[in-house]
């Protein structure tokens, strides 16, 4: 190899720089773009195509256990609500070929691609799992054991379906929807892809109640409701007789500003994670909170210490838990059946006199009266 | 006359009357005495499940597993989970432990002669593809895969039919839709037939086919135990041992089934016998996702947890 004149040398080595200098600023360039999209996926996450063979409704099986396994994935919900932003893999990290092995449960207690805005960390629900694991629905006791039959006891997917947006319009009058007019204002200043839209569902959804009361109530159902979970528990099947009370009936026709059971059983202003039994001290159950729990802001403000008296969970059909309510209820049930039917008698035998007005069970007695009456005329006229 | 007449009409409005206190109280008597306390529903949305809840009571007295999950599938028959967005009302079929929405109810198919005993989703033994079958038997009739021509040169016409009704339909409108949630919901079937003389088309499993099978199962419990197993030779005279597949199809050189004449767009066609499924079906055995499509480097799957502690935390979280 030759040796090169210092000029060329020096033109090479500055080519070459600058070559160098080229490729790193057109990699940094890449890399943040890169990491900037990686930090803050836009939505649609569907790169692996999922939908080509989840879009079908179809598509199930029935496991080794019997259960029905459904593997289908409405595209249009599931752009209603946030999860939008996830990609599929991020829950379903165990999937790697098609057709896929059968997959483990999703963990919801894993970090995800998404910020979390405060904390600038990748997003997790494991605080949710951590107020979960020390309230009466954890499935391990105060000692750290593992209570009886601690299947029954619920995991995320067994309260929550996949949260939709419940978004809410707030020009000229609240409803529900977005308001386009106020979206629009929002889209004055972000502008690119759906961060104003997905944002201003997701603060209007959290100003509200993301259910229904009756949906809670149903969520609530699906343990309570079971009579094999009441038995195995030792309980009573409280959503029947939370449904007996005034609040239960305005519930199942639809009022959505009566209490339903998230607004006794957490304590005013907790996560909905959080409840205790009754027994605990500080659960809002407990018999020396109960007041306080119905005396919220949101409800019985005024009333009085006795409002604790008022028995939500009762179960008239139990004469030996409940006897007062019990024969309570037998003898207005009696009362009510006794002067219902006295009316119900009386009107049938008043009908029944007018489709026969002249039938009588004496046979005799019309000439009996005939001559009564003759006899009656003639000592009027002697 | 009139009188007649007048008289007529009062006793017979008299005797409405008397027919409805009667009535009035029949109804009363559960409306009085029905409050069965916290055994009793009363949710609207479940009314026809009161007499579900008390075969339930009563099966739960077997404590037997099986019959907790029969007892739970006499619950879950029917019901309809509902979400209300306010700007819109979600309303589903429940199905116990689906996290996503599916977002609409289901018609079945009630004319199948096949899933009156086989049921629904009937696949079960090729465990690679057992879901993949059960997708195509949403909209697939059993025969099109398990039945096909035994003779040289018989072939098959394939016709849509309805699954409420059983019957002939056109091509369905659910077939040219946009909307991907619609794919394979069509309320209706693909099922093999033969073309007459006369030009009319007759599915393989007809009027008379679907008549006998009806009378079989009515009348097999006169038959004995061996006469029952020859009948359902018997009926199961026409099926493959080996049935039709996936490429049999999903090809696009001679795919089995007629896209064209059943209605498929061209752009549903192309897909179904493109590269995209024809190529996967192709390599299904050994198909792994591109690595650069999986999120970074580092990334790997969570170890498998040891086995006491999976037990533990199975279906939790």
């Amino acid at each position: 190899m030759g040796v090169l004149p210092n000029k060329m040398l020096h033109s090479t080595a500055k080519r070459h720089t600058e070559a160098f200098a080229a490729l790193l600023a057109m990699f940094l360039v890449i890399f943040m773009l890169g990491g900037l999209t990686w930090t803050a996926p836009a939505q649609a996450e569907d790169e692996l195509n999922c939908v080509l063979c989840h879009k079908f409704r179809g598509l199930s099986r029935i496991d080794e256990e019997g259960r029905f396994r459904l593997f289908y994935i409405n595209e249009n919900l599931f752009m209603k609500g946030p999860h939008k932003r996830v990609m599929c893999l991020d829950c379903h990290r165990d999937i790697k070929k098609i057709p896929h092995d059968p997959a483990e449960k999703v963990n919801c207690t894993v970090e995800c691609h998404l910020t979390e805005p405060s904390s600038k960390q990748n997003f997790t629900h494991a605080p949710v799992k951590e107020i979960l694991d020390a309230s009466v629905h954890s499935k391990y006791d105060k000692e750290g054991n593992l209570k009886d039959y601690p299947e029954d006891y619920p995991g995320c997917k067994d309260c929550h379906e996949q949260p939709l947006y419940r978004p809410l319009s707030f020009f000229k009058g609240e409803s529900a929807g977005i308001s386009r007019r106020g979206l629009s204002r929002c889209k004055s200043c972000h502008q690119t892809g759906d961060f104003a839209e997905d944002f201003y569902s997701h603060v209007t959804s959290r100003l509200q109640k993301t259910r229904e009361s009756r949906e809670i109530v149903e969520t609530c159902a699906k343990c309570h409701a079971d009579p094999a979970f009441q038995k195995r528990h030792g309980l009573d099947n409280v959503v029947a007789s939370y449904k007996e009370t005034f609040h239960g009936k305005a519930v199942t026709f639809g009022s959505d500003e009566t209490a339903d059971c998230m607004d006794c059983h957490v304590v005013y202003g907790e996560s909905v994670h959080s409840i205790e039994s009754h027994t605990e001290p500080t659960a809002s159950t407990h018999k020396n909170n109960v007041a306080a729990t119905c005396r919220n802001e949101e409800c019985h403000v005024k009333a009085g210490e006795a409002i604790a008296s008022y028995q939500v969970h009762t179960d008239y059909s139990n004469a030996e838990k409940y006897p007062m309510q019990y024969y309570m209820l037998k003898f207005f049930q009696g009362l009510m059946a006794a002067v219902l039917y006295f009316f119900i008698i009386v009107i049938f035998l008043e009908l029944l006199r007018r489709l026969f007005p002249n039938f009588c069970f004496i046979k005799e007695k019309p000439t009996d009266a005939k001559s009564v009456l003759q006899n009656s005329s003639s000592e009027k006229g002697a | 006359m009139l009188h007649l007449i007048k008289t007529i009409i009062n006793k017979v409005y008299i005797i409405f009357l008397m027919c409805f206190t009667v009535w009035y109280g029949f109804f009363l008597y559960p409306v009085i005495w029905g409050h069965g306390g916290a055994d009793h529903d009363v949710d609207p949305t479940a009314a026809t499940e009161a007499n579900v809840d008390a075969e339930i009571a009563a099966l739960l007295n077997e404590a037997d597993m099986q019959e907790e999950q029969f007892a739970s599938a006499l619950r879950e028959q029917g019901r309809i989970a509902t979400t209300n967005l306010g700007y819109m009302v979600v309303e589903e079929e429940y199905v116990q432990g689906h996290f996503h929405h599916v977002g609409m109810t289901v018609e079945p198919d009630d004319s199948s002669l096949c899933i009156r005993c086989h049921g629904a989703i009937p696949h079960d033994k090729a465990k690679a593809i057992r879901a993949f079958l059960n997708m195509h038997a949403f909209y697939v009739a059993c025969e099109t895969c398990h039945i096909q021509p035994k003779t040289e040169g018989e072939s098959w016409a394939f016709r849509w039919y309805d699954k409420k009704s059983g019957e002939l339909i056109s091509n369905p409108p659910g077939l040219t839709s946009l909307d991907k949630s619609m794919y394979g919901n069509y309320g209706a079937k693909i099922a093999p037939g033969r073309i007459s003389s006369s030009g009319q088309f007759m599915f393989l499993n007809d009027e008379k086919e679907r008549a006998f099978v009806e009378k079989y199962l009515q009348e097999k419990d006169r038959l004995g135990s061996t006469q029952q197993s020859k009948m359902k030779k018997v009926i199961h005279r026409r099926i493959d041992e080996d049935p039709l597949m996936c490429d049999g199809c999903h090809n696009d050189t001679s795919p089995y089934l007629p896209y064209d004449l059943l209605g498929y767009p061209k752009r549903r066609k192309q897909d179904l016998v493109g590269t995209e499924v024809a190529g996967m079906v192709a390599k299904y055995q050994e198909f792994y996702m591109p690595k650069f499509l999986l999120p970074g480097d580092n990334w790997k799957p969570e170890a498998p947890k040891p086995a006491a502690e999976k037990a533990e935390e199975d279906g939790a979280y």
